[in-house]
Formats: structure tokens, C-alpha cells, sequence
């Protein structure tokens, strides 16, 4: 079996385990780790109801990566249309079949697994975009008529994810989508319309009423955190004492009294980050940080190093959105960014994100061990 | 096409791109790293106290109320226990149906229910309510049984007033009530919110418990407590306690056996008595009926027996000895004879009573038809003899009238700390002026008027305090001010100094011998109220005020009996009196509204009660001193 999907030459399977990103995956490994470390604080010291899923969780989609990293990148290439395509279709078909959950339809319920359509397209519109790049020459970039599919394959998951809605996710595609584009060469002059066309659209977003109240709230208090501190303001100056007080290096494990007393909604998700700073100060926060730049550092590398078009922009579209994840959630916490859902990438609780981000791992993996040169000219 | 896929230049792009957008989040992630030194090593100090802000806080300990106590210490007001339950809105989630699943254990009327409402509306749910009070223990301990299907509910215990004495005391001391938005506002209470605030918590809303609500209060001590997000309690730091300061205790003047007394002699009319003690100004008995139980309107008064106290003609809810005003009738007699006497006439003085007196164009009645023949001025009282003071009259200036009743306590309030005092009238040129102030052509005094004021009619009227220091007065010779409350806390209050009245003293005991004669010598209007113990000489004046006069059809349908009056129209029945005679001591005012005679009605109930002052005699008894309910409180409390 292993014949048809490892690249090049049979090699034994000790070989190809051998060959694995083994840095890449202890770096992952430690922030799960402090996932698990944090979550179990977050659960009152306790095993359940966080800490222990997590880590069987991150256990699960490390085995997902592995093996995804172990299929050839061509057999990627081949599958990212198809695997663009089945997102688009369930993410079509949520306002039909799917669960309300916090006055949002994001999910399609699957029996024993919940599954968010949303979160696979954003491996989906990495793939599709990397595999339309793959394909036409460098000068056909910024042409006209190469302009079309691109937008229309960010435009229409951004579309239904808006529309869910689900606005962090939203933009997380949307700016990974244009992010490719930029990363495959769009010339300077049409990324400056696309940015004055990004700003004119988020205007137009406010002006025409199409963000929900409380997307509002969240933009506006952002802007003035004071406008409201016992209501939607109240958890971001929650969130900042939290980390404030958690000083050079923090309460201590354990001892962190803005989670003891429930200050924080979300602790579990949004916020742990601000759980994690309160506790183990900005010495621990920092090294986290640190960690996840180790970790898109060496994404970046591998996808630089590999001998595909399509594989380069995919892994390095795979490290945006990681990049985008970490950004967003750490400037959420910290009043830099406006409050919009998105988590902190392996530490949050919640498993469709941790196996969306193995996954794309994965996909680098796959890149990083289909760099070899006997197994990689298409 | 074929396109080749690793296109040096397209790698060439990527790669410089690449570098871009990972300087670019280099830059972004420095960003966030200089935003956590921000918060977390810059501002430290400023969020690590806020975090400390966010965890503790402090819970006020409500004080207990100062307790009011009798002048020998017998409890008038305290404080007892009271099993309550009150409901937190946000942990009950539906407020309606969890007071639904309170309303199983313990009743909630439907008027409490939404007062409930609204008060849960008010505090927006963050404040606990107090749902029920004062439960038995039985419910209350079924309530904590059933406890975790009750969310929301929390049992407590606390400390609610108690009146003892109940009704007798009402207008004394008043009660407490719930806090209202004024309260809250009161200037008085700025730093006191949080006090106020508690649920249950109560502020003095009548009588001496509204006038030294300041000192009775108390001193709120404070525990801080960890509390999480909501507000909940988590913990209570224990060392961190400020106990509380208990209110000052209230020493009265009341003898609480007398006020007993007091009220028995008066139940089942519409009545008030004073007893004062005449050396100190010492009120001993200030009694009030129908009253009030002060501890039903402790607990929140219900609407239907507030209507019914509102409405009934016997004014329950007045306090008569201090705000229900009357003629004073014969019992005036004493300030126009001294008047008399002030502007030269002989108490030798004669007139001859033939039962009327022509003055004017009309005929002015004596009380006695047939009249009371020759009469001098101590006869007078004795006889209360109208046609003698009718003449009297007509050589009387009213001003000189009105100046003697004031010396004597009249035409004025009291500094007692009880509020609802009223001043009454003493008309006199310049009273008249002011009360027709709009209509000049009505402000002459005419001399008939007089003639009404001299026996006490017309405009005058007073109320049976000013009648009881009007007593006090005349038998001492002296200023006597009345005074309700002996001590608060540590501080002795000094008898106030009542210097010698600005009126003869043969003029006074003229007055003294006329109210020995009424009640101890034969033809004496109030023979019937003499001491049954010989020993003891009582001296008095009984008053009969009227209240309608019956006209002359009636007359000539048969009515001339008061008794076939309706209730309403029937006369009040007065008596003022001191005793002992020889070296007085006691001074008393009784009136009965719509009693018919003071002879018949009021005297007796005089003589009841100052029979049971003389037989205690408590101003030969040491009262309490401030300090000692501090000591043994519970000793005097019994005893």
C-alpha cells in the first residue's frame, strides 16, 4: 500500500518516519501540550471536562498529519479542486441541514462527530488557489483574464460564511485567499486596488447595515473599549486584567484568580490565552508566541525549499492562516483586534479547528517530505 | 498547455514574497510582544490592582438597632429574630416561576407578589429580595429541606423589631419601615447607601424611631469577602472583620406599667391621657386609643387593615395627646380666672348665676339651667359656673387671656422628639389679624368673643399634652417642660431647667384651691373622681367641650339628651388634675372624644390612672442609669 501513495523509490516505513519534520512536530506537540497544561487549570484542576479531550484530540490529529503528510503532494494536487469543491457544497448546504449553535448555523451534524464546513474550506481555499497558481505562467498573474477564478473561489466561501454568520472566519479566508494571491505575484498595482477595494467594502459593510448588531458592538467597542465597560467592553478590560496582573512571570499555575473567579466568558476557547498569560506571566506568554514563530518559520522554510509551485503556496498559505489564527486571537485578548471568535491555534479547546490546522500541517508535511528531487518533478 | 510547474520565475516570486509577508508578520507578532510588555510588565501595577479590586469586596454587617427601654428598663423596643427567605433574580433565572415554586411552601399575596415584581424590576435583578419574613420555624426549616429545588432561594436569619408593649406604645415610639428612594436620597444617608441598601434593612418611619433614626442606627461593621464574577460570595476572610456598633439605647421617661395602666382606663373609647411627673417634666404616660400594633407595620402594613385604620371614625392612626387639638371647655376656667385676677379682680369677687347671662343681643347659658346663685371665683371652678366667668369676661382684655394660657403651656409645641405635635389656638387681636389676613373688614376683635374664650370655647383649642403642663404648671408655679427621653447611649439629657412662671403665686393657688374644691368638696363637679384612699388628695378640673350645638328644632323634637346624639356630635369629655394636693407631684390631662362630660366620663378614667401613679409612685423609684442596660442588660431587661 505504501507503494502508491509514498513518492519515489519503495523505502521501508522506519525510512520515511525517519525523514519526518521531527522539529516541526515536537514545536507543535509543545503548544498542544500547553494547551493541555492550560485547559487543565481552566477545568479547576481537573482531567475533565478540557484538558483530557485535548490532548486525546491533539493525539488524533497528530496520527491525521503524519498520514496525510505521508501522501505525495502530486496526489494533493489532484485532490484540491475536488477537496475545494466538497467544502463549497456543504458550506452551500448549512442554512439547510445544519445546527444553530449561539444564534449562528455553522455546523452539519454528522452522528458522533460535529462537522463545520466552514473550517475545511479554509484547507480548501489554500489547496484551490495554490493548484490555479500551479497552473499558469508567472505573467499570467496580474492578466485580466486570470483575475476572474481566483476572486470568485475567495468571493463565494467568504460569501456563505458571512452570511452564517461568522465573521472572524470570514475574513480569516478571505485574507488567506488574498494573501496567495499576493504571495503568487499579483502585481503591486492591482494588490493596492484590492486593498482600496477591502476598505471600500468594509464601509460599505457599516453603512448598509450588513454586519448584525453585535458585530457592530464588538467593532465599535473595540475602537472605544469605554463606551460600554459592563457590557460588551467588560470582557476585554476583564481579559487585560487578567494578563496584566499576570506580570513578568504570572500568578503561578494554577493560581490565576481572574479564571478561579470566572471573570472570563469562553475561558476555554476565545480567552486562554489571557488564562495562560495570567498564570505563567509575560516570560510564558512570550515563549508561546516565540513558539508559534518557531513553528511558522520553519512552515515558510519548508514550503520555500520545495520543488512545486503547488506545494509552495499551499504550505505557505497553510502557515497564513496559522499566522492569521495566532494574530487575531493574541490581539483579541490584548485589545489590538476586535472581539471576533477566532481561536488560539492548538490551545483553544474545540477539535475541528485543531484537526483543520494538523491537517494543514499535514499538507507541509507532505511538502517537506515530497521535497526529495527523485519524487518531485511533476 | 503545459505549463512547467517549477518555473524558475515563479519561485523567484514567491520566494520574495514570502519574505515580505513573514517580515511583515515578524513585524505583527513584535507588535503583540510589545503590547503583552505593555500589559504585563509596564501597567502591571495598574491591572494587578484591578484584579485585586475584581476579587475581593467588602460585605456590610448591619448593625443591630439601638434598643428603647421604660425609664426602670423594661424593653419598649428590641430587636429578635426573624427566619426569612430572600430570592436572588439571577441565580432563580425565571423570577415568576420561581417565586410560583415558593409559593408552595409559604403564602405570597397577590398585592406582595407584585410589589415583589417591581422591586426585582428595580434592582435588574442583581439584589437579593426578601421574598418572605418573620416565617415559623417549621416552614422556615421545610424551606431549607426543600432547598435544591428552589433555586435561587436563600434562608436567612436576621434581627427584626419588637414592640412588646405593642399598641401601647405606638405613638411613643413609632415603628420601622422599609427603605424608601427618599431615604436613599436623604442627604443624611449619602455614605450610608450600602447600609440601606440591604435587603430588609429598616429605618425608624414614626415616633422616636424616625426622630433619632441617627442614633438608634447604629454603626454598619464591614467583612470582606473574595467574591467571583457574579458577585457570589466565594469566601469570607475572617480577620478582615469590622464588627459592627450596636445603636445607642434610648432611655424614655414612660413608665411602661402606667402606659398598661393608661390604655386599660381608656380601652374602647377614642381617648388620650398625659402623666407628668411635675419636679422633672418627665412624661410618664402618653397614651393614645384605638392604636396600632407597631409590629404588623414593622413587617409592611397590608393595604386592607391600612384602609381600615385610615377610615374608621376613631382615627387609629392619630396620635391624640400630641396632634388631636379641643376645645379645652371648663378646663380653661383656671387660665381665665388667674387672667381675671392678672387684670384686678378680687378673687372675693360675686357674681350672682341665674343660669343665663345677657351680653349683646343674646342670652350666654350657663351649663346649670337653674343656675348656681352667688358664686365667688374659687367657687367657680369648683361649681365650674360659666355665668360667673361670662361676667368675668366683660371685663377681661382677650390678649391678657391668651398671655396667661401661654405662660401656662398652652399655644405652643414641645421639644419631646416625637413628630405629629400640633400647637392648637389661643385666638387673641393679633391671632385674629392673621387668620382673616385676606379679609381686613373681619380682623376686630368684638368683646362677645371673649365670652367664648373665658369657658374655652370658640377658637380655643388645645391638645391634652398642653392641657397636662398646664396642670404641672399651675401646681408647681414653675416653667415644667416636658421631656420623653432620659438618655441615648451614654448621655444623661438634663431635666431641663424650669424657672419660676411669671404669675403671682396667690393667684395660682386661687387656681389650686378651685381644683381642690372640685373634686373634694360636696357640690364639686368631680366628687366621683376622688382617691378611694382618703389619704391622697387629688385636685382637678373636668371640661366638657362642644362639639354641636343642639338647634332648636331638634330641641322641640324631644332631643335634649346627648346621649341621642349621634357619636359624632356627642360633646368631648375633658378632666386636667395633680396630685398629691398637698405637695403635687403628678399632673394629668384625659380626654374622651364625644365622652358627653368630663365629670362623667373623663374624671373616672383620670382617677383610674393617677390611682396607679400614686400607688407605684415612681418618681420615688431611681430610674435606670444610661449605663446600666450596658452591663447587665439582660438582668434589667427582666426586671
Amino acid at each position: 500500500m505504501a507503494s502508491i501513495i509514498l513518492p519515489g523509490p519503495r523505502r521501508g516505513l522506519q525510512d520515511q518516519i525517519g525523514r519526518l519534520h521531527w522539529p516541526l512536530i515536537i514545536m507543535l506537540s509543545l503548544i498542544a501540550g500547553a494547551g493541555v497544561v492550560t485547559l487543565y487549570s481552566v477545568g479547576g484542576g481537573s482531567w475533565s471536562p478540557w484538558a483530557g479531550t485535548h490532548a486525546f484530540r491533539f493525539a488524533v490529529s497528530l496520527g491525521v498529519m503524519i498520514a496525510m503528510g505521508f501522501i505525495a503532494i502530486r496526489y494533493w494536487l489532484a485532490l484540491a479542486y475536488p477537496i475545494y469543491f466538497v467544502a463549497l457544497i456543504a458550506l452551500a448546504l448549512v442554512p439547510f441541514i445544519g445546527d444553530v449553535n449561539m444564534g449562528a448555523r455553522r455546523w452539519i451534524d454528522l452522528g458522533p462527530m460535529q462537522f463545520q464546513p466552514s473550517e475545511m474550506m479554509k484547507i480548501g481555499i489554500v489547496l484551490a488557489l495554490a493548484r490555479f497558481y500551479h497552473g499558469i505562467r508567472a505573467e499570467q498573474v496580474s492578466h485580466i483574464l486570470y483575475l476572474a477564478p481566483p476572486l470568485v473561489m475567495i468571493g463565494a466561501p467568504v460569501g456563505l460564511v458571512f452570511l452564517q454568520p461568522d465573521l472572524g472566519t470570514a475574513i480569516m479566508i478571505g485574507a488567506t485567499g488574498a494573501a496567495i494571491m499576493v504571495l503568487a505575484g499579483l502585481s503591486w498595482r492591482l494588490i493596492f486596488l484590492g486593498g482600496v477595494a477591502a476598505v471600500g467594502g468594509a464601509i460599505a459593510a457599516f453603512r448598509f447595515g450588513i454586519l448584525h448588531d453585535y458585530q457592530l458592538k464588538r467593532i465599535f467597542t473595540f475602537l472605544d473599549p469605554d463606551s460600554d465597560p459592563l457590557g460588551a467592553g467588560y470582557h476585554l478590560l476583564q481579559s487585560k486584567i487578567g494578563l496584566g496582573s499576570g506580570g513578568l512571570v504570572g500568578k503561578g499555575y494554577m493560581m490565576g484568580t481572574q479564571r478561579e473567579l470566572n471573570f472570563l466568558p469562553e475561558m476555554q476557547t476565545d480567552f486562554i490565552f489571557t488564562i495562560f498569560g495570567e498564570e505563567f506571566g509575560f516570560v510564558g506568554a512570550i515563549g508561546l508566541l516565540l513558539l508559534y514563530f518557531a513553528v511558522i518559520m520553519t512552515g515558510m522554510n519548508i514550503a520555500l525549499r520545495a520543488r512545486s509551485h503547488f506545494a509552495r503556496l499551499a504550505a505557505l498559505g497553510i502557515c497564513v492562516t496559522f499566522g492569521l489564527y495566532v494574530l487575531i486571537n493574541a490581539g483579541m485578548v490584548m485589545g489590538l483586534a476586535p472581539v471576533v471568535g477566532v481561536p488560539l491555534p492548538l490551545v483553544s479547546y474545540g477539535g475541528t479547528v485543531m484537526l483543520t490546522i494538523m491537517a494543514g500541517f499535514g499538507i507541509v508535511m507532505s511538502a517537506h517530505l515530497s521535497r526529495d528531487p527523485d519524487g518531485a518533478s511533476f | 498547455m503545459r505549463v512547467n510547474s517549477n518555473d524558475p520565475e515563479k519561485k523567484e516570486v514567491v520566494t520574495r514574497r514570502a519574505a515580505l509577508l513573514g517580515g511583515g508578520f515578524s513585524l505583527l507578532l513584535a507588535g503583540v510582544g510589545a503590547r503583552l510588555f505593555q500589559l504585563q510588565i509596564a501597567d502591571y501595577d495598574k491591572y494587578q490592582r484591578l484584579a485585586q479590586e475584581n476579587q475581593f469586596n467588602t460585605r456590610i454587617i448591619a448593625p443591630l438597632r439601638g434598643e428603647i427601654v421604660d425609664r426602670f428598663g423594661a424593653t419598649l423596643a428590641s430587636n429578635r429574630q426573624n427566619f426569612r427567605l430572600l430570592l436572588m433574580p439571577d441565580e432563580a433565572g425565571d423570577v415568576e416561576a420561581a417565586l410560583e415554586r415558593i409559593r408552595r411552601f409559604v403564602e405570597i399575596p397577590e398585592d406582595k407578589h407584585a410589589r415583589l415584581i417591581r422591586e426585582i424590576n428595580r434592582t435588574r435583578g442583581f439584589a437579593p429580595v426578601e421574598i418572605v419574613n418573620n416565617l415559623e420555624w417549621d416552614d422556615f426549616s421545610r424551606i431549607n429541606y426543600e432547598l435544591p429545588h428552589l433555586p435561587g432561594a436563600h434562608p436567612e436569619v436576621s434581627e427584626t423589631r419588637n414592640y412588646p408593649l405593642g399598641n401601647a406604645t405606638a405613638f411613643v415610639i413609632g415603628y420601622v419601615g422599609a427603605v424608601t428612594d427618599r431615604d436613599l436620597e436623604a442627604p443624611d444617608n449619602e455614605d450610608q447607601q450600602l447600609l440601606l441598601r440591604q435587603p430588609g434593612f429598616k429605618v425608624g418611619r414614626d415616633g422616636l424611631e424616625r426622630t433619632y433614626e441617627k442614633e438608634l442606627r447604629g454603626v454598619a461593621g464591614a467583612m470582606d469577602v473574595k467574591v467571583n464574577a457574579h458577585g457570589r460570595v466565594i469566601e469570607e476572610i475572617d480577620d478582615s472583620t469590622r464588627p459592627p456598633v450596636q445603636g445607642e439605647t434610648l432611655g424614655l421617661t414612660i413608665d411602661a406599667d402606667l402606659q398598661l395602666a393608661a390604655m386599660k382606663a381608656l380601652e374602647g373609647e377614642s381617648a388620650s391621657a398625659v402623666v407628668i411627673d411635675i419636679e422633672t417634666g418627665d412624661v410618664l404616660v402618653l397614651a393614645s386609643t384605638p392604636a396600632f400594633d407597631p409590629n404588623i407595620f414593622t413587617k409592611g402594613i397590608p393595604t386592607d387593615l391600612w384602609r381600615e385604620l385610615n377610615e374608621s371614625p376613631y382615627k387609629p392612626l392619630l396620635n391624640k395627646p400630641l396632634g388631636g387639638i379641643y376645645p379645652p371647655g371648663s378646663t380653661f376656667k383656671m387660665v381665665s380666672a388667674i387672667a381675671g385676677m392678672r387684670a384686678g379682680v378680687s378673687p372675693s369677687f360675686r357674681v350672682r348665676c341665674n343660669g343665663k347671662f345677657w351680653y349683646g343681643n343674646r342670652f350666654f347659658h350657663c351649663w346649670r339651667k337653674e343656675g348656681h346663685g352667688s358664686v365667688d371665683m374659687r367657687s367657680s371652678l369648683k361649681l365650674s359656673c360659666d355665668t360667673f366667668y361670662y361676667t368675668l369676661a366683660t371685663q377681661l382684655d382677650v390678649d391678657l387671656i391668651a398671655d396667661t394660657a401661654r405662660k401656662l403651656g398652652l399655644d405652643q409645641t414641645f421639644e419631646l422628639g416625637i413628630p405629629g405635635q400640633h400647637s392648637g389656638v389661643i385666638p387673641d387681636r393679633a391671632w385674629k389679624r392673621r387668620f382673616y389676613a385676606g379679609t381686613p373688614e373681619n380682623q376686630t376683635w368684638f368683646p362677645g368673643e371673649t365670652l367664648s374664650v373665658v369657658i374655652g370655647q370658640g377658637s380655643v383649642s388645645a391638645t391634652p399634652l398642653q392641657l397636662a403642663v398646664m396642670a404641672a404648671r399651675i401646681a408647681s408655679g414653675k416653667e415644667i417642660r416636658p421631656r420623653i427621653v432620659r438618655f441615648r447611649g451614654d448621655l444623661e439629657l438634663p431635666i431641663p431647667n424650669a424657672s419660676r412662671l411669671d404669675l403671682k403665686e396667690e393667684h395660682l393657688n386661687l387656681a389650686r384651691e378651685g381644683m381642690y374644691a372640685v373634686v373634694n368638696e360636696p357640690g364639686g363637679t368631680a366628687t366621683r373622681s376622688a382617691f378611694d384612699n382618703r389619704d391622697w388628695k387629688l385636685a382637678g378640673k373636668t371640661g366638657t367641650s362642644q362639639v354641636y350645638r343642639i338647634t332648636n328644632e331638634e330641641r322641640a323634637r324631644g332631643l335634649t339628651k346627648p346621649e341621642d346624639l349621634p357619636w359624632a356630635r356627642r360633646d368631648h369629655a375633658l378632666f386636667v388634675c395633680f396630685a398629691p394636693y398637698e405637695s403635687p407631684r403628678y399632673a394629668c390631662a384625659v380626654v374622651v372624644e364625644h365622652g358627653i362630660g368630663g365629670a362623667r366620663m373623663a374624671g373616672p378614667k383620670a382617677k383610674e390612672i393617677m390611682t396607679a401613679v400614686m400607688t407605684k409612685d415612681p418618681a420615688r423609684l431611681k430610674p435606670l442609669s444610661p449605663g446600666a442596660l450596658a452591663q447587665g442588660a439582660d438582668s434589667v431587661r427582666r426586671g
